[in-house]
Parts: C-alpha cells; sequence; structure tokens
C-alpha cells in the first residue's frame, strides 16, 4: 500500500501537492503585497523599536495613557485604513463599473452615525452594541445602496451623479439638525467597548483597521479578477455592448454599488471609532470629492491606486497641514494655504500621470515590454 | 421572396425616432433562415438604426418584429440577446482594455459555450489563438473586427447582426472576412449591412435596400445585378 501510494500518488496526495504549488506560486506572484502586509502587521513593534516608545502607549498607574511615537503612527494608519477602504469602495463602482456618484459620503457618514447612535441610545452591552452595530451597519448601506442604485441608475451620466449629490446632501443636512446627535457639533461616542476604546488599546484598533482593509483589498480583488468583475469593466468601457451580449447592466451596477455603499459604511465605522465621535462633516460632499480625487491621483480602476492615493494625500495632509516654511525673510504657512497646493498637486499628477500614479506606471510597463 | 415559415426574423413597417429626429418611416425586412440577407443603402439611410432597432438598442414606436414568431418590440437589448440574436457593432466593437480570452469569456452565457465553440472560433479566425492573452486594444483593425464576430459565436446564437464588418479594413483582410462570414452562414442567418457593394454581392444571398428610412426594394442578390437604375439610383453605384 505504501508503495503504491509513493508510485502513483492518490488523488488526495496530487491535490495537497497542487495546493502547495498553487500556495508557493501565489507567494511567489504576490510577494510584494506579502511583504507589506507583514511590514503593517509589525508596524507598531518597528516604529517602538526605532523610537524607543511602547507600541501599547505610555503606563500611568494601572493603565495605559496613549502616548508615544508608536502609537501616533498606529493613529495616522488607522486613518490611513478608514480613507483607503472609503476609496477603494469608490474605486470600486467608479474605476471598475464606470459608475460616477457624488453621494459616496452617505454610505461614510451612516457608517460612523449609525453606530454612535447604536452604542450610546441603544442601551447594549457595548460588545453586543459593536456587533448589532455592524449588522446594522451592513444592512442599512446595502439596502440603502440598493434603492439609490435602483431610483437613479436609469438615470445616465451627470443626471445620475446629481442625483446622488442631491440624496447625500439630504442626509448630511439631516444630521447636521438632529438634536439626539447634537446637530452641527456631532455625537460623542463614550459607550465604547474597552478593548476596541482607541483612547485605552489603541494597538487594537490598529488590528482591526488593518484586517478591514486587507479584508477589503482581498475582496475587491477576487472579485474584479471574477467573471462578474468582467462584467463590471465591460460596463465601464461600454454599457451598450456588454447589454447586447445579454447582461443585464443594471443589475450589475445595483451590485457594484450595493457592495461599494456596505464598504464605505464599514469605513465610517472605523473612523468614527478611531475619533470616538461622527460628526455631520463625514456626510459632506467633499468627502466624495476627496475619495474621487485619491482614486484619479492612485490611478482608476487598479487596485492599489486607491490605496496610495489615500496614503499619499493623507500623509501630504497630516504632515504639511501644520508645516511653516521660512525662506529667507519669507514665511510660508502651509496649513493656511493646503487647498491651494491640494490643488497644485492634482494638477500636477494630472499632468505627469494622466491615468494615474499606478496607471501611468502600468502603462510605462507595458510599453516597455512590447519595446522588448 | 420567402414564405412566412422560412422567416427567422421578420421586421413589418417598423417606425423608429432618435430623440426629436423620425429616422426609420416604414421599414420592412424579412431574413430567411439560413441565408445572408443584406441591408443596402447610401450613409445616413438608416441601415445601423434597423438593426439597433432589432436589438432593442433604439425604441420602436410603431410596426412589429418578429423573431421565431415572438414580437421583440419593447424587449431590452439583453433579453434580445439571450434570445439567440447576436449583434456586432460597427467600429470593431470590443473590449480594448480587456485581454481576447476575456473578451470571448465574457461572451459565454452559458457554461461550456466557449469550450464547445472555441474550436470553431479559432479554425475561422486562426490569428486569435495566438493573440489570446493581449488586450483587445492592441490588435490590428482586421484582428478586432474577428474578435467582434468571433464574440457572436461564443454562445449558440441563431442569427447575427453583422454592422459594416469590412468598413476601412485593408482588401486582404476583407478577403478573409468574407471567407469567414460565408463559412460560418453555413450554421447561423445573417443580418448584414455593407456599404461596400463588392463585398455584399460576394456574401449575400438576399438584398433590402433602405433609402431615407424607409425599404424601398428587396429580392435575391442575384437577380439585382439586372436592376441598373435601381443600384445606380439608391447605391449610386454604376
Amino acid at each position: 500500500m505504501a508503495e503504491t501510494t509513493h508510485t502513483t500518488p492518490n488523488k488526495s496526495a496530487r491535490t495537497a501537492s497542487a495546493q502547495r504549488l498553487g500556495f508557493v506560486a501565489g507567494l511567489r506572484e504576490n510577494w510584494l503585497y506579502w511583504l507589506i502586509l507583514v511590514i503593517l502587521v509589525l508596524f507598531p513593534f518597528i516604529i517602538g523599536w526605532l523610537s524607543g516608545d511602547s507600541p501599547f502607549g505610555a503606563p500611568r498607574g494601572d493603565r495605559m495613557v496613549m502616548r508615544g511615537e508608536s502609537v501616533y503612527a498606529q493613529s495616522i494608519l488607522i486613518n490611513i485604513f478608514a480613507l483607503a477602504v472609503l476609496v477603494m469602495s469608490y474605486n470600486l463602482m467608479f474605476g471598475f463599473t464606470g459608475v460616477i456618484s457624488f453621494g459616496h459620503a452617505l454610505f461614510f457618514g451612516l457608517g460612523g452615525y449609525l453606530m454612535g447612535i447604536i452604542l450610546e441610545f441603544g442601551g447594549m452591552d457595548p460588545n453586543l452594541g459593536l456587533l448589532v452595530s455592524l449588522v446594522v451597519v451592513l444592512a442599512v448601506t446595502g439596502v440603502l445602496g440598493f434603492i439609490v442604485g435602483l431610483v437613479s441608475l436609469r438615470l445616465r451620466g451627470i443626471y445620475f451623479a446629481i442625483f446622488t449629490l442631491a440624496i447625500a446632501e439630504m442626509g448630511w443636512l439631516f444630521f447636521r439638525g438632529l438634536e439626539i446627535t447634537n446637530g452641527e457639533d456631532g455625537l460623542n461616542i463614550a459607550s465604547m467597548p474597552e478593548w476596541i476604546d482607541p483612547a485605552r488599546n489603541r494597538i487594537l484598533v490598529y488590528y482591526v483597521g488593518l484586517a478591514l482593509f486587507v479584508l477589503t483589498f482581498v475582496l475587491i480583488r477576487r472579485l474584479v479578477n471574477s467573471p462578474v468583475g468582467s462584467v463590471f469593466q465591460a460596463i465601464r468601457e461600454n454599457e451598450e455592448r456588454a447589454q447586447v451580449l445579454g447582461y443585464n447592466t443594471l443589475r450589475y451596477k445595483l451590485f457594484s454599488i450595493t457592495v461599494a455603499g456596505m464598504l464605505a459604511g464599514l469605513a465610517g465605522m472605523l473612523l468614527a471609532i478611531m475619533n470616538k465621535e461622527a460628526r455631520p462633516e463625514i456626510l459632506n460632499v467633499s468627502v466624495t470629492v476627496d475619495a474621487l480625487l485619491m482614486t484619479i491621483i492612485g490611478g482608476v480602476g487598479t487596485f492599489t491606486g486607491p490605496v496610495i492615493g489615500a496614503s499619499g494625500l493623507h500623509l501630504l495632509d497630516t504632515f504639511l497641514r501644520e508645516a511653516v516654511i521660512t525662506i529667507g525673510p519669507l514665511t510660508i504657512d502651509i496649513g493656511e494655504r493646503w487647498t491651494l497646493i491640494l490643488g497644485f498637486i492634482f494638477v500636477l499628477v494630472v499632468l505627469i500621470f494622466p491615468y494615474g500614479v499606478v496607471g501611468t506606471w502600468k502603462r510605462l510597463q507595458m510599453r516597455f515590454r512590447r519595446n522588448k | 421572396m420567402t414564405t412566412n415559415t422560412d422567416k427567422l426574423l421578420d421586421v413589418r413597417d417598423i417606425h423608429t425616432f432618435i430623440g426629436q429626429f423620425h429616422i426609420l418611416e416604414g421599414v420592412s425586412v424579412s431574413v430567411p433562415r439560413g441565408a445572408i440577407t443584406v441591408l443596402l443603402g447610401r450613409n445616413g439611410a438608416g441601415k445601423t438604426t434597423t438593426l439597433r432597432s432589432i436589438m432593442g438598442l433604439n425604441q420602436v414606436t410603431q410596426g412589429d418584429i418578429t423573431y421565431m414568431n415572438d414580437s421583440l418590440v419593447g424587449k431590452s437589448a439583453h433579453k434580445i440577446a439571450q434570445m439567440g440574436i447576436g449583434y456586432v457593432p460597427e467600429h470593431r466593437a470590443i473590449f480594448k482594455e480587456l485581454s481576447v480570452r476575456e473578451n470571448l469569456q465574457i461572451a459565454a452565457r452559458q457554461k461550456g459555450d466557449l469550450e464547445n465553440n472555441l474550436d470553431f472560433v479559432f479554425e475561422l479566425f486562426p490569428d486569435l489563438k495566438r493573440l489570446i492573452d493581449l488586450p483587445g486594444g492592441n490588435l490590428s483593425g482586421g484582428q478586432q473586427q474577428m474578435l467582434a464576430i468571433a464574440r457572436a459565436l461564443v454562445p449558440d446564437n441563431s442569427l447575427l447582426l453583422i454592422d459594416e464588418p469590412s468598413e476601412g479594413l485593408a482588401p486582404i483582410i476583407i478577403q478573409e472576412l468574407i471567407s469567414a462570414i460565408r463559412t460560418l452562414a453555413a450554421n447561423k442567418t445573417v443580418l448584414l449591412v455593407e456599404q461596400n457593394f463588392r463585398v455584399a454581392t460576394l456574401l449575400a444571398d438576399y438584398f433590402v435596400i433602405i433609402d431615407d428610412g424607409h425599404s424601398v426594394a428587396s429580392g435575391n442578390m442575384s437577380d439585382l445585378h439586372k436592376e441598373h437604375e435601381l443600384v445606380q439610383r439608391y447605391l449610386g453605384v454604376a
């Protein structure tokens, strides 16, 4: 029996061998992604080691205070994770399916507000409240995405964009005037489960954010590389051609906008957890415009472009917003002119990288391979 | 021309508007099963709009279109495609950012469509086999047209609507396309729009002439040569 197994491996052995080979090939093909993942997993500890600060914060009595370089760096990355999930979700809809919406902030804002309302007014144990929030956010953003899509996707191009803008603005006005969430001041979320409270346990919020970021990236990559993803891309290129191949394009666009809405809701939840508040600004059209700019700067219809766009602009925002440059007698307060500088960066990127950073890089690679 | 039972597609006196413009003002086309029928006419006569109206891409306001005795009027484009009508639009309508393989895969409506028909597709268009992993946008004009036609052959379509297959192609490529269309017509019914009268003559069994939104003449292609006045008046060919 043993000899037989050695000379002609049985089916399960062959399958295991093929799986091992597939795993190795997958590792080789995606080595850069794996490397980045390892760095991100170790990031709090790397910064802690470099700076000498603990990634868990500074001890004060019997508890930890969230201070030190590592904790600060974790905050920046949690914000980047939330933004990147938002921008990746926008890219699924805009970059891969060709649906341009100005109402994406509605889903992002709802994620934060719904969680805040459930945790603050639900009267539940915070852990149960968080679980209920997760379910409610996914259900509400999914259903809302479906309904908004169903009503508005029958409109074409700019009319669709204007309709989604109007819906999102209604959401913004609604929460700005809502008394129980303190209107313009926003809702403070104090009833947070201790394990995910960024004021007590930043490193766990970091790993929750990282998990959401990685899962979103993998989900979008698998979806776009599936037959459904090919139909998304066909719709983006020419919807009529997809229709005459027998595809009900409305159904596919609805699917795309629903998934994108749910992911944006989760991104909003993460940001609200990190900031321990939900403010009306997260529903503002500027959130959607930022997501659009980050998608374009990173590379429309690419997997890594939105991540590069979101992290690049957030890092610039974080480090340049407070910067003051002095050249001789001239002192420039960058923070005061930040919007102007952002506009300049956008113009520059569009001129130098017409397909976004990743899109242009990919095209250059293709041209290089063709000329070789 | 044909009896009712021979007709796979029957377009009866259709009227179509694009915006406010009344483009088709009474077009009738009978497409016999197993033959190639060509729509002839000058630029802007309404040939492409006729194909688009059949596919449900332009709304028919009057008249009827029946395919295998089912009315197509009011049906959406994807439903019409699912009934077994393949449409190859003008200007080599492939998906340029998808690879040749993905262009073919996306056309499969049922599991096994691609596997069952791929050999026939490669037999018809051998070039596509070696280009299978290239993005559609990297193909030449002729290769793109071949891919567009191949895509319509992946699902089990009974009727193919092909719009201007020879447009902008070199004579040698046109010759290849003529041969391919004749081969595929052994198993499929074809309704073709063709500006090139010589190509139409080589390909078609039947013709319908459309002029200014009306169908003005129809019959056997072999008889059209004798109708010098008709050809000169509506097609401008001496």
